[in-house]
């Protein structure tokens, strides 16, 4: 099932492919540059599929660049990632998220939000996902992630905390729900494929297994309903 | 009538004032735009009673113990008088009311208002109203007829109406005001009065004049004027005897007149000519209170309206008679002396007045001073009017409401306005890098160091402190109960300073806390009446300037170091380790350019002014905005046009623009606050502020980082952009010279890439220009190379066959390689003074570190050839060794000394003519240079044709003279060049020393003379006693070595001419034998020992190699690799 992804989070596929037994299956998947993430679906009878948790989302997320305002003083340092630095206190620098929350709970640094953490730009960006009907774009393919560390983490740099704070979760209950919505009448009108732009990771990691579960079990008790096909050759894919 | 105007006194703030007396005249009664009204028991009262009544208070009226005020909330209240206490509300409007008055009796009480009405209300029963409604504007004032019939109302819409009172009905009306639409911008209030008794006349003021209407026909039945009462009256009062009406107006008139005889008996002026806006009489008549729109309580005392006066007139009348005839001759005499443009004041219609008041007059003053008094008061009054209106123009708008210059003045003369550039109000002093003293929360300092907020508003007056890097000290939180409005913070300390108070004196604070004891904080107090105007903290040390135009120094523990006047009020100060920079107002600017002046000060161990007191050049129209030292230490500043200047120490100490903030700005009213500047890396920290000059202190503002841009023309092309980069590069790296000469550590690393990174640059425009046949400029370029990079122009030139680009590029090396010599020689001579002032050096070129510091990697390869030629030179060239040095040490440098080639090449075809013809013998060098010119073969046809090397063949050979450090030097160069030019024969001075060495055998001549042997063609009798010296040494063994040569040259004398001749043929056929030989052995001497030189000449084969790729291509193989 040759599925090319770009390391782009922005579609999701739905595959259901109903009886076809070799290629049958649901497939939803995402690649990111993590190779030991990275999962196929395609495999038959892994009866040990690898989802994804959430946390290990969590750790991609990490690896977006934030500016933090370092109170310290350091020389360029030399990670396998990438160079980072040269700190200057009072200056700001892109460090990934890891490294800024990690400075954040020693009181070395104060994080400067995203562009896209402000109240005004998250309202529009809710307003617009409220009226389209399909996924809009969303600032950054961890905004729910970011904003969950950085919130968590480094509230007090972050005017209007509490806000954003609903505003991303709002957004995010109106794209959890058009994706259930969609998944829904992706079963109910019985399609082949559909296919989602806009998706970011930790959104497809929370409908994942279950809709493949589901997915499977549907395929299963359909394959079964339907006499002399394929009987007995119930697969779990 | 004589009378005595007593000074005026304050007795509101400033704006629209009433007055009156009370009924028994025993109390002054005012009210004001304070809101206030005050009881005054006599003028000079300085314990007033004050009753509030509202906001503003507008009009009062007394009468039986109630007054009756209309304040700006709308109503018309009651007080008791004099105890002041409120007794309710009489009525109510729907905007404020603008003028209340009693009836004769004090039983109803009118109010007119800015709804447009006029109420007539009974004081004891406040529900009986009357409303009279017909007015189309505010009303101004209204008056009661003193038979209770009638009453009169002035409004804005022009007219003037009388009511019927009980009807409620209209009168009559007059259209006689101008039309306005509002109170404060009436030209009068046109306060009117009744006439007491029997109320015959209505007094309306109309413009100047005074018009009187007859009760009952409503007649106008005269006019009273003044011809020196040019501006509008505001206020009429019949005197109580109903004889005499005081009027006041704008431009401060009081005037009475005798209503009968129409004639102005009394002529007073406000003392500051402020428009009168309230006038009362006192119940017997002698006294005049009134008030002006500046709040001030004036009274004319004395006056004698008795009911008398007919007969006091008519018994005047002959002496005034008299007077008159007499005070003419006077009049004419002097108005003409003081002004005669105002003898008007003889004119006929005046003398009748003039007269009458002279009379009167007499009696308290005399006649000559009287006269001038009047003179001066025509004089004044006319200056006065311009005056007003001059400062009308200049936008008083403040009582531009009552006090509306009328046009109608045409007989002032207007004082010539001036018209030349206008003074620009000085700016004031500030810290740089704080925000404005009056938001409540503001940034006090953000510097490089830490932010200091300060807070100021209801729950708090506190001073936070925090700072960048945590390592230097935690945040501080102090309250701020000094009210220090100043602050600085360093690595060291925290110093903040107040303004004086009433009771304190202007302090200074300092929070030391890098201090290693426990007390970590001192104060000092500044001697009274000197305030703290601007601070600044540096390493060790506090300096403070003071509104005395004074600077105090302090050390950072507290002890008062120098103090110094400056030379202007201060505008802003700034410290940076033993730097101090003042800013300070150096005179007055004009036309919104401020003249700012500056001095810096350099606090070290000696103390000197390195800037002293210079104009601080600013954008037009443009003010200081930041003030501060670079990271590095070098002074730089920001106007408020949003460029930022810094100090080129190596162009004596100018000042150049390195920045326009504005230019990155997105919108128009952005800006950049600036925070900091390093020079490197080359960042200006600012802070992006949308829409204001200031940041906010919430939310917390964000640095960002602009890049520098030295404003050269057409950066948009590729050569402006690299000579944008390259100067900017220049001007950046004096930073360093101006460390080290200061005795810090100098980042060498950076420094030689900075260098490095000119030098490349350099080579781009130079093959830029190359490119497009701009010879000249690549000259130019090369001047500002260094040594070696000017060797890899040489080469790059030659690689594209510029071949006189390449001869001009071999003499540039060449003279650079002088210009080392000498500094290293005065180097070496008056090091100390370079140790101080290096950095001032001329170094505008920016080659000058560069070869400094290359003389440093190269003085040891000197060294080494130093010794291989100190043991060629010490033998009998020694002597005339020396004698090149001196010669050389005297020189300096002359400019014809790069134009030596060609004729060295002359030395070389015939090197005993150069001898002979003085000039000194080839120096080990010469050679070498001369190789560098013959290995690009075109070059003996190209030189004559240039002019330059044309005059060079006649100069005398310069290069023999060089000194041996010089020799040294060139060797190296030479060494260089050599190698990268084709010719092998370049190194050949080296190596045959090397040979030398090598060969022990060799007998030991003199090295010049060997090395001009081995350059030169060897003559016949060189072979031909070579081949027989050793028949010779067999013959007579026992000769001495001069000797042998002596027998030699018999023998070879005796030889026939053929044989000679013979031998001279094969003496030439040999010296291309020896050159070859050369060649072959340099091949391997190089190998091992000329590391370096090997190494360029593979570099020049893969460059042979790439001959025909493009210039840029060439340019990267000749990759800095060298060094």
């Amino acid at each position: 099932m040759p599925i090319v992804h770009n390391g782009a989070v922005t579609s999701c596929v739905f595959f259901a492919v109903s009886g076809n037994s070799y290629s049958a299956g649901t497939f939803i998947s995402s690649t990111v540059g993590v190779p030991a993430l990275t999962h196929s679906f395609c495999k038959q009878n892994n009866p040990a599929v690898q989802t994804m948790d959430p946390s290990e989302v969590e750790f991609l997320a990490e690896k977006e660049m934030v500016k933090i305002i370092p109170n310290f003083s350091l020389d360029k340092i030399y990670l396998i990632g990438g160079d980072l630095g040269p700190f200057n206190p009072g200056l700001p620098v892109d460090v990934p998220v890891w490294l800024a929350l990690n400075l954040k709970q020693r009181q070395k640094c104060r994080i400067v939000p995203p562009e896209w953490m402000d109240v005004e730009k998250l309202e529009e960006i809710r307003e617009l996902e409220r009226k389209e009907d399909a996924f809009t774009p969303v600032p950054s393919p961890y905004y729910m992630e970011l904003t969950k560390l950085l919130l968590n983490h480094a509230s007090d740099n972050i005017p209007k905390a509490d806000e954003i704070r609903t505003l991303v979760k709002d957004i995010w209950d109106t794209r959890i729900a058009k994706l259930r919505l969609s998944a829904d009448s992706f079963i109910s009108q019985q399609e082949a494929h559909a296919k989602l732009d806009n998706l970011t990771l930790m959104e497809i990691n929370t409908t994942r297994t279950f809709l493949l579960d589901s997915l499977n079990c549907m395929y299963k008790l359909r394959s079964n309903l339907q006499p002399g096909s394929n009987k007995g050759k119930a697969l779990d894919y | 009538m004589p009378c005595e105007r007593m000074p005026m006194r304050y007795g509101h703030s400033e704006g629209h004032t009433d007055v009156c007396f009370d009924d028994s005249g025993k109390f002054i009664v005012s009210c004001g735009s304070d809101g206030d009204v005050r009881i005054w028991e006599s003028l000079d009262d300085d314990d007033s009673k004050s009753i509030c009544v509202g906001e503003k208070a507008y009009s009062l009226a007394l009468k039986n113990g109630k007054l009756v005020t209309a304040a700006s909330n709308n109503t018309v209240q009651i007080h008791t008088f004099p105890d002041g206490d409120p007794d309710g509300i009489l009525t109510r409007f729907t905007t404020n009311p603008t003028h209340v008055t009693f009836n004769s009796i004090g039983s109803r009480v009118a109010a007119g208002s800015s709804d447009f009405m006029v109420k007539v209300v009974e004081v004891s029963d406040s529900s009986q109203q009357k409303v009279f409604r017909g007015h189309d504007a505010p009303v101004l004032s209204v008056t009661f007829d003193p038979k209770d019939e009638f009453l009169a109302s002035a409004s804005c819409d022009g007219s003037v109406v009388v009511w019927n009172i009980e009807e409620q009905t209209q009168a009559t009306s007059w259209p006689v005001l101008q039309k306005t639409n509002d109170v404060s911008n009436a030209k009068s209030l046109c306060r009117l009065a009744w006439q007491p008794g029997a109320g015959k006349l209505l007094a309306v003021p109309v413009d100047s004049k005074v018009h009187l209407y007859e009760r009952g026909s409503w007649d106008h039945v005269s006019t009273l004027s003044d011809d020196l009462v040019t501006q509008p009256i505001n206020a009429v009062a019949w005197s109580p005897s109903g004889q005499f009406l005081a009027a006041g107006g704008v431009g401060g008139f009081l005037t009475v007149w005798d209503v009968d005889s129409k004639l102005c008996v009394e002529r007073q002026k406000q003392e500051k000519g402020y428009t009168v806006c309230g006038l009362a009489w006192h119940p017997s008549g002698n006294q005049i209170v009134y008030s002006d729109t500046q709040g001030s309580l004036g009274l004319l005392d004395g006056l004698s309206t008795s009911s008398s006066h007919p007969s006091t007139k008519a018994t005047k009348a002959p002496a005034s008679k008299v007077a008159k005839d007499y005070d003419d001759l006077f009049d004419d005499d002097d108005d003409r002396l003081m002004d005669e443009g105002l003898s008007d004041t003889n004119s006929p219609a005046k003398n009748p007045v003039a007269g009458d008041e002279d009379g009167d007059d007499d009696d308290v003053v005399p006649a000559t001073g009287r006269v001038r008094n009047r003179g001066a008061f025509l004089d004044d009054e006319n200056s006065l009017g311009s005056l007003k209106l001059g400062l009308d123009k200049y936008g008083d708008d403040d009582d531009a409401g009552s006090a509306i210059v009328a046009p109608a003045a045409p007989a002032v003369p207007l004082r010539p306005v001036y018209e030349g550039p206008m003074p620009t109000p000085p700016q004031k002093a500030f810290q740089s890098g704080s925000t404005p003293a009056h938001l409540t929360h503001r940034f006090m300092m953000w510097n490089s160091v830490g932010i200091v907020r300060g807070y100021n508003d209801e729950q708090d007056n506190a001073i936070d402190v925090e700072f960048h890097d945590s390592a230097v000290h935690h945040a501080m939180h102090l309250t701020n109960s000094l009210g220090h409005s100043m602050a600085d913070v360093s690595q060291e300390a925290v110093l903040l300073a107040c303004p004086s108070t009433d009771e304190l004196a202007s302090k200074l604070q300092c929070l030391h806390f890098s201090s290693w004891d426990t007390n970590k904080e001192w104060m000092v107090d500044l001697p009274k009446g000197e305030d703290v105007k601007a601070l600044c903290l540096g390493q060790g040390w506090a300096a403070a300037a003071t509104s005395a135009m004074m600077l105090r120094l302090f050390s950072i523990g507290g002890i008062q170091r120098e103090i110094f006047s400056l030379p202007g009020p201060v505008v802003c100060m700034a410290g940076h380790g033993e730097q101090l920079l003042i800013v300070y107002h150096r005179a007055t600017g004009f036309d919104g350019d401020q003249a700012l002046g500056v001095q810096l000060l350099q606090l070290a161990q000696r103390k000197r002014q390195v800037i002293h007191g210079e104009p601080l050049p600013l954008s037009r129209k443009s003010y200081l905005s930041w003030l501060g030292f670079t990271a590095e230490g070098t002074p730089c500043y920001i106007d408020s046009e949003g460029v930022v200047r810094m100090l080129n120490r190596s162009l004596g100490n100018t000042w150049t623009p390195v920045c326009n903030t504005r230019e990155s700005c997105k919108g128009k009213s952005d800006h950049y606050w600036v925070v900091g500047v390093h020079e490197n890396p080359e960042q200006l920290r600012c802070i992006p502020c949308k829409g204001s000059r200031y940041p906010p202190t919430l939310p917390r503002p964000a640095v960002a980082i602009l890049p520098f841009k030295l404003p050269l023309c057409q950066t948009t092309t590729e050569k402006g952009q690299m000579e944008e980069q390259f100067w900017r590069s220049v001007l950046f790296q004096n930073h360093y010279s101006f460390l080290s000469s200061s005795g810090y550590e100098v980042d060498d690393q950076a420094q030689s890439q900075a260098e490095k990174k000119q030098q490349e640059l350099l080579m781009k425009m130079f093959a830029l220009s190359c490119k497009l046949e701009r010879e000249f400029r690549c000259v130019e370029l090369a001047e500002l190379m260094t040594q070696n990079a000017v060797t890899l122009a040489i080469r790059y030139a030659s690689r594209s066959r510029r071949m006189a680009l390449a001869q001009r590029l071999s003499e540039i090396a060449l003279e650079k390689a002088n210009q080392m010599n000498e500094e290293e020689f005065v180097e070496q001579e008056d090091s100390s003074i370079r140790r101080t002032s290096g950095y001032s050096q001329a170094e505008a070129t920016g080659y000058h570190y560069n070869n400094r510091h290359h003389q440093e990697e190269e003085e040891e390869q000197r060294e080494e050839l130093e010794e291989e030629e100190g043991r060629d030179m010490e033998t009998e060239d020694a002597a005339e060794n020396r004698k090149r040095l001196n010669p050389f040490a005297k020189r300096g440098s002359s400019p014809e000394k790069p134009a030596l080639k060609p004729i060295s090449k002359e030395g070389r075809v015939n090197p005993f003519k150069v001898l002979g013809s003085g000039r000194s013998s080839a120096s080990p060098g010469q050679p070498r240079v001369t190789n560098v010119l013959d290995s690009m073969t075109s070059v003996k046809k190209l030189a004559p044709l240039s002019g330059s090397a044309g005059k060079t063949n006649k100069s005398p050979p310069l290069k023999p003279l060089a000194p041996r450090p010089k020799a040294k030097t060139q060797s190296t160069l030479m060494q260089m060049t050599g190698s990268k030019t084709a010719n092998k024969k370049a190194p050949q001075n080296v190596e045959s020393a090397e040979d030398k060495m090598k060969q022990p055998e060799v007998p030991p001549t003199p090295s010049p003379v060997d090395n001009a042997e081995n350059k030169r063609p060897k003559t016949g009798f060189q072979l031909w006693l070579e081949e027989n010296r050793k028949s010779i040494v067999a013959d007579q063994p026992d000769l001495e070595e001069t000797d042998i040569i002596k027998e030699a040259m018999g023998r070879f004398r005796i030889l026939s001419a053929e044989e000679r001749l013979s031998w001279t043929e094969r003496a030439k056929g040999q010296t291309v034998d020896a050159a070859d030989l050369k060649k072959r052995k340099r091949a391997e001497g190089e190998g091992g020992a000329e590391n370096e030189n090997a190494h360029v000449e593979a570099d020049e084969s893969v460059a042979k190699k790439k001959k025909s790729l493009d210039p840029s291509s060439k340019l990267s193989a000749f990759a800095f690799n060298k060094n």
